[in-house]
C-alpha cells in the first residue's frame, strides 16, 4: 500500500489500440491477451522534454471492490478511460461477467473514449487525478 | 436524509431539473416533457446524426461522426446529394431521441431511446449500433444490463427500445452510498446517465460532473 510519490508505478503500455476495445465477440467472453508484468515498467517510454507527457492518477476503491495494492499510477494522457478500465480488469483478475466503472468525483463516469489527460486538465489537483473505480456484476 | 437506496418520483424530478438547467446552461439539448393527462413527465433530448458514405460504398460502421455532433455543425456538412460520387453514398441524417423516464415498479429511471432516418423511417437496432464508437458498444455488452428489449413508450405509446432497469440499483447502490458517506448530495440522474448513456451512444459531457457537485 505504498503512496511514496516518489515511486508512482507506470502504466504498461496497452497492446491494443487506443479505445478501440476488446475485440467483437461473444458478449460474454471479453478476454483480453495476458498482461504484461504489472510491476514497475521501467521508463523506456518516458518521453524526454518539458511536457511531462504522463499524468498521476491515483485509483480508490467504492464498495466491496477489491483494493488494489498500487493505487498510484504514471499514465500517459492519451490513456482512455476504456483503456484505463481493462487494466484495472486485469489487475484484479475480474471475470469477464463483472465489470468495472471508473468516476470522476466520485459520481460522474466519463465516457469510455475520454482521455485521462482531459480529466486531469479538469478535475486535477495536487498534481495527480483521483479516480474511483466500483466493480459491479453483470450478469446477477 | 430519509431515503437511502429509495429514489422517489420527486427525486427524479427534482434531479432531471438541476440536470437540464445545466443542459440549458451548456447547449447540451436536454427538455422536459409532461404528459397531457398526468403530472408524469418525463426528460428527454433529440440529436442528428450525419452518417456519410467515404471511400466505401456500402454506408459501413467506419463511416461515422462523433455521436453528439452539435447541430450547427451538422448543418456545416454538406448534405447535397447532387455531388455524391460512386464511392460516396449519399450523405444521411439520422435522428436520435433519448427519454428518460421513471419507472415506479422499479424505483430508477429508465432509458428509452429509438433512431429514425428524418423521413420517419425507423433504425433497426443493428443500424444504431453502426453509429456508436467501438468501446461505447464494449459498454453495452459488458455492462449490468441484462436485455436492450423494445416496448411501447408509457407516455408516448410509441415503439422505443429500452435499456431494462432490473439491475439499475445494483450499479447505483454504491456510488449513491458512497457520496452519503462523505455527506455529498449526488444527483442521481446525472451518475446514471453518465454510465448508461454510452451503452446506447449518448455521449454526456464532462462539464455535468462539475456541476453535479457544486459545493466542492
Amino acid at each position: 500500500m505504498a503512496e511514496d510519490p516518489e515511486s508512482s508505478l507506470q502504466l504498461p503500455p496497452s497492446s491494443a489500440a487506443e479505445g478501440e476495445g476488446p475485440t467483437e465477440g461473444s458478449p460474454e467472453t471479453v478476454t483480453p491477451e495476458p498482461p504484461s508484468s504489472a510491476a514497475v515498467s521501467p521508463g523506456t517510454e518516458e518521453p524526454v522534454g518539458d511536457t511531462k507527457k504522463k499524468i498521476d492518477i491515483l485509483l480508490k476503491a467504492v464498495g466491496d471492490t477489491p483494493i488494489m495494492k498500487t493505487k498510484k499510477w504514471a499514465v500517459e494522457r492519451t490513456r482512455t478511460i476504456q483503456g484505463l478500465i481493462d487494466f484495472i480488469k486485469k489487475f484484479l483478475k475480474l471475470v469477464a461477467s463483472e465489470q468495472l466503472f471508473i468516476y470522476v468525483n466520485q459520481s460522474f463516469a466519463p465516457s469510455p473514449d475520454q482521455e485521462v489527460g482531459t480529466l486531469y486538465e479538469c478535475f486535477g489537483s495536487d498534481g495527480k487525478l483521483v479516480l474511483h473505480y466500483c466493480k459491479s456484476q453483470a450478469w446477477g | 436524509m430519509e431515503e437511502d437506496e429509495f429514489f422517489g418520483e420527486k427525486t427524479f424530478q427534482h434531479d432531471c431539473a438541476e440536470f437540464i438547467k445545466h443542459s440549458q446552461q451548456i447547449g447540451d439539448g436536454w427538455e422536459w416533457r409532461t404528459s397531457k393527462d398526468s403530472s408524469d413527465g418525463y426528460m428527454c433530448k433529440t440529436h442528428l446524426q450525419i452518417k456519410s458514405g467515404t471511400t466505401v460504398s456500402h454506408p459501413g460502421t467506419s463511416a461515422l461522426v462523433q455521436t453528439c455532433l452539435p447541430m450547427e455543425e451538422a448543418l456545416e456538412l454538406p448534405l447535397d446529394d447532387s455531388e455524391v460520387t460512386e464511392t460516396a453514398t449519399a450523405t444521411e441524417v439520422i435522428k436520435y431521441e433519448y427519454h428518460v423516464l421513471y419507472s415506479c415498479s422499479y424505483q430508477v429511471p429508465v432509458l428509452y431511446f429509438r433512431a429514425s432516418f428524418l423521413d420517419g423511417r425507423p433504425l433497426a437496432l443493428k443500424d444504431v449500433w453502426e453509429g456508436v464508437h467501438e468501446c461505447y458498444r464494449t459498454r453495452l455488452l459488458q455492462g449490468p444490463w441484462d436485455t436492450i428489449t423494445q416496448q411501447e413508450h408509457p407516455i408516448l405509446g410509441q415503439p422505443f427500445f429500452v435499456l431494462h432497469p432490473c439491475k439499475t440499483n445494483e450499479f447505483m447502490t454504491p456510488v449513491v452510498k458512497n457520496s452519503r458517506k462523505i455527506n455529498r448530495n449526488v444527483n442521481y440522474i446525472t451518475s446514471w446517465l453518465s454510465i448508461v448513456g454510452p451503452a446506447v451512444g449518448l455521449n454526456v459531457p464532462l462539464s455535468y460532473a462539475r456541476a453535479a457537485s457544486q459545493d466542492e
